[in-house]
């Protein structure tokens, strides 16, 4: 089954320049937060007050901030905060969404619909204003940052495990006096899974985005992970104090974000263009 | 070749090929074509789905879908010229002044936002250039021609606000409204009830003898090609098989298809019959036979249908077919 | 039309009650004590009990929901417990900036994507939709705050075209709307790529419609069709996705009044948030859903005007 799983994936892949240029300039920035330790070069917390404010250099390849520190180290750290929050936080949602809109479907009538109506009013939110809201309530921390972001990522995953669970519930109809008790789950992961799979990749490469995009504009605002680790939307509220002195150290961190953000929006539209049966057509 | 008249034809298909993109490679959909429509004459265009008959008709107002489809050769002459090398803009001239199309789905062929009235005279503003207040007039007087009822109160309405046959009915307005030379009706009742499909087709057989207009009639339903049609040709999957005067090929069909399609009617009047459905499907366009196409449903096929493709040969006047085994290349009626 | 009017807001009236239900329930979740919040903990015991009587928070849940209830839908959104003024003064204070801001990025948003994306839509799959279908993406990657710092470093501080300081004199037209051009670029540029998106997408599927293919069939000249018959029913859709947008856009406003510097809601709900002032929150929690409604109110207004379908319902 998983060579099943493995030949989707690739057919789906294989035609769309799109979503391999998206792939490759995100896992370029995986492997670079994976090697941090190796190629950062200097520690990004060590402070060296007298090469404060430097601008780029040979030295300090992409300058120091107001403490001297190293901010091209710091940029190579940041990315795993980025990656870590945002990957965490799509995989809690697309767990607990998948969950919640397999057992909403499975067992329908009144609970399915309150259950919908309930993931429609999360949607409807703005994702950083429900952020703010939940990290505001329970305190700025990386944990809180995952579940917040999480929260307000799960609807979309909960109707996409939804509709297959409608489907299959009328199979189960049908087959009523055969089904054993394990039919249901083995029908649910040979039969409906590889059929979602390419939505589930869809949602989770585009949400990913919303996901970087919320973590980093959290800590803008000063609700993100704790300095002093570093973190690039935290690295520009720094810089934007001495946006007039030190331009760089909101141009690097700005970049950064731009590029995870695109790579996973190239990802999600190349990978939507690809397995979108209306689209395909023409 | 109806040998009467000496006026040309309104509409001469020669050897035509449309094409449509496969995975990447083109495939000819229709291929080697030709007929003729002399004027005032109504030509049925008869055949299962999927064997070509619109194309050929939207080929005609250069309305293929691109960049899926494509003409591939042959010319279409209407009123003497070209129109598959035609460039767009000409042929904008040309289309819904001198040769109309209605379509099959009433439902969704006319445009939700726009009043009826307003579509209906829309042709006659960007061909003719009148005012609004004169097209408008003249667009209520189509709508009455056409036999809605309470045309004045309902010109502005809009499409949903109209049953299937009153649209329909529109439809035939908006085409007829520059008395076109030409019209060309792709299953325009296929979609209504049988009661509905009279009215529209009797409408129709009014219109063409005040107007005097020549039809290309596409259908599926061998009851309304009876009911209207002047003579027939008959498709199969991207050639015409068979082509005779409507008496003719209903008393006297010679290609195996024709005679199996006019097997599958059920009859009245006949005591015992068995619904015989044709076996077998149309083959895709990527993957035709090289010889008689319809040969691997046949009845009657022999060893050398399948080598090499057909002609169509004359049987009788007016009366073409393709087929090896029943109308050999030389065996000319006397 | 008045009537349908009428007809919408009634209808919306158990929504926003139900969203008010919602707003008291999370404020109350809050932990910790107002009162003490307010007064620091060195506060005795009569000083806290006095102003819990004050503030209403002593009454049993019931009566403080109906209050609340009743003293929202008449307007009366509380007082702030930081500065003491009623809630809805400082909200109109500021509103004006924010609705320059969402106004004119909307138009901003509408007047370049509208026609790019159907731009695009007619050079499907040539260079012209690729260029502009990666550009309106790399837009929309941008988050908001990053956009607004580049254009500020760029515009503000190396060529010193625009202000930093975006606190507008209301009554200076002239000055009003040169502070807004930096923050309506940085979020119009999200609302650009959205809609340019959102239209192409919407064209691709009318140009594939039948009564598209029945008005080239009347020789109906191309420009012509492309305008008149699919333009009209592609805004359909596009009308759709904007009035979402604008609700989902009171995140982005936020950070871009906090990157310019100007006074709006979203600089108001952060400071609330920051300081822990629950009345205020709470009334602007108020002012927030029931703007969403207008939003959806005028949403189907403009259906009414595109779609005559819509009238009859």
């Amino acid at each position: 089954m998983t060579m099943r799983i493995l030949a989707r994936l690739l057919q789906v892949f294989g035609t769309n320049k799109t979503s391999w240029v998206g792939l490759g300039i995100f896992a370029a920035i995986c492997a670079m937060a994976l090697l941090a330790p190796w190629i950062a070069g200097s520690d990004p917390l060590e402070q060296d007050i007298i090469a404060k404010l430097r601008p780029p250099s040979g030295e300090h390849w992409f300058g120091t901030d107001e403490f001297g520190r190293d901010v091209y180290a710091r940029l190579v750290w940041g990315a795993r905060i980025s990656l870590s929050v945002s990957i965490s936080a799509i995989s809690l949602a697309l767990v607990v969404g998948g969950t919640i809109g397999l057992v909403s479907g499975y067992v329908g009538g009144r609970f399915d619909m309150l259950v919908m109506q309930a993931m429609d009013v999360i949607l409807s939110f703005p994702a950083l204003i429900l952020g703010l809201i939940i990290v505001a309530l329970l305190g700025p921390s990386q944990t809180n940052l995952i579940v917040a972001i999480a929260l307000t990522a799960m609807a979309p995953f909960a109707r996409i495990a939804r509709a297959p669970t409608l489907i299959v519930k009328e199979r189960q109809f049908v087959e009523a006096g055969r089904a054993l008790g394990f039919g249901h789950a083995r029908i649910i992961f040979v039969h409906v899974l590889p059929n979602i799979l390419s939505e589930v990749l869809v949602m989770a490469s585009l949400w990913m985005a919303t996901a970087v995009r919320v973590e980093a504009s959290l800590s803008f605002i000063g609700l993100g992970v704790r300095p002093p680790t570093p973190t690039w939307g935290g690295m520009i509220r720094d810089g934007f104090e001495n946006i007039l002195d030190a331009p760089w150290l909101c141009i690097y961190p700005g970049l950064a974000i731009l590029a995870l953000i695109f790579s996973l929006n190239m990802l999600g539209d190349g990978l939507r263009d690809a397995t979108d049966p209306k689209l395909r057509g023409e | 070749m109806s040998g009467a008249g000496d006026d040309a034809p309104v509409l001469r298909v020669e050897d035509l090929s449309v094409e449509f993109r496969v995975r990447g490679a083109w495939w000819p959909a229709v291929r080697g074509l030709s007929f003729v429509v002399a004027r005032n004459e109504t030509l049925a265009l008869v055949g299962e789905s999927g064997c070509g008959k619109s194309i050929t008709a939207l080929s005609v107002m250069g309305l293929v879908p691109r960049p899926q489809g494509r003409i591939g050769g042959g010319r279409i002459l209407f009123e003497g010229r070209d129109v598959a090398a035609m460039p767009e803009a000409e042929l904008e001239r040309l289309r819904g002044d001198r040769m109309a199309m209605i379509f099959q789905e009433p439902m969704t062929s006319l445009n939700p936002v726009l009043s009826v009235g307003f579509q209906v005279s829309e042709a006659l503003r960007v061909h003719r250039g009148i005012d609004a207040a004169a097209a408008d007039a003249e667009a209520l007087r189509l709508l009455e021609e056409v036999k809605i009822p309470s045309a004045r109160r309902r010109f502005a309405d809009y499409p949903h606000q109209f049953s299937g046959g009153m649209r329909q009915r529109v439809m035939i307005a908006m085409a007829i409204a520059l008395k076109p030379a030409l019209l060309l009706a792709d299953e325009p009742t296929t979609a209504l009830d049988v009661t509905i499909q009279a009215q529209v087709l009797g409408l129709l057989a009014d219109l063409k003898s005040v107007q005097g207009m020549s039809m290309l009639f596409i259908t599926h339903n061998l009851g309304v090609v009876a009911a209207i049609a002047d003579r027939v040709a008959v498709m199969y999957a991207g050639e015409i098989v068979e082509v005779a005067p409507v008496a003719r090929i209903f008393s006297a069909p010679v290609h195996p298809y024709t005679e199996a399609l006019f097997r599958a009617i059920p009859r009245i009047d006949r005591a015992e019959q068995s619904l015989d459905a044709i076996g077998g499907q149309v083959p895709p366009i990527d993957r035709m036979p090289q010889g008689c196409r319809f040969a691997p449903r046949c009845p009657a096929r022999r060893a050398s249908c399948e080598a090499s493709a057909q002609a169509l040969v004359e049987v009788a006047p007016g009366h073409e077919v393709r087929c090896g085994v029943r109308a050999p290349a030389g065996a000319m009626a006397a | 039309m008045l009537w349908y009017v009428a007809k919408r807001l009634l209808a919306a009236m158990p929504t926003l009650v139900a969203v008010l239900t919602v707003v008291f329930v999370i404020v109350r979740i809050i932990p910790g004590d107002p009162a003490l919040t307010v007064l620091g903990d060195q506060a005795t015991p009569q000083a806290l009990a006095a102003l819990r009587e004050k503030l209403g928070i002593d009454k049993p849940l019931l009566a403080q929901y109906l209050d609340f209830i009743s003293a929202a839908l008449t307007g009366d959104l509380g007082r702030s417990l930081v500065s003491g003024r009623p809630v809805i003064n400082e909200v109109v204070a500021v509103l004006p900036h924010t609705l320059d801001l969402t106004i004119s990025s909307l138009v901003l948003g509408t007047v370049l994507g509208v026609p790019l994306g159907v731009w695009a839509a007619l050079r499907r799959n040539r260079l012209a939709d690729y260029v502009i279908r990666i550009v309106s993406l790399v837009g929309l990657s941008f988050p908001v705050f990053v956009s607004g710092i580049f254009l500020l470093m760029v515009f503000a501080l190396h060529y010193r075209l625009f202000p930093v300081i975006g606190t507008a004199n209301l009554s200076d037209l002239g000055d009003r709307t040169w502070k807004l051009v930096l923050p309506t670029i940085t979020l119009g540029l999200v609302m650009v790529a959205y809609i340019t998106r959102v239209t192409r997408s919407a064209m691709l599927q009318v140009l594939s419609e039948d009564y598209v293919r029945t008005a080239r069939a009347k020789g109906v000249p191309a420009r012509l069709v492309i305008r008149r018959h699919a333009l009209r029913n592609a805004l359909i859709p596009v009308v759709t996705v904007v009035g979402l947008y604008l609700g989902i856009n009171i995140g982005n406003s936020v950070l871009t009044e906090i990157v310019f510097n100007r006074p709006g809601l979203g600089k108001v709900i952060v400071t609330a948030l920051n300081q822990r002032d629950y009345a205020m929150l709470q009334g602007l929690m108020v002012i927030y859903c029931f703007l969403i409604v207008v939003t959806n109110l005028l949403t189907d207004l403009a259906y009414g005007l595109i779609d005559p379908r819509v009238k009859q319902a």
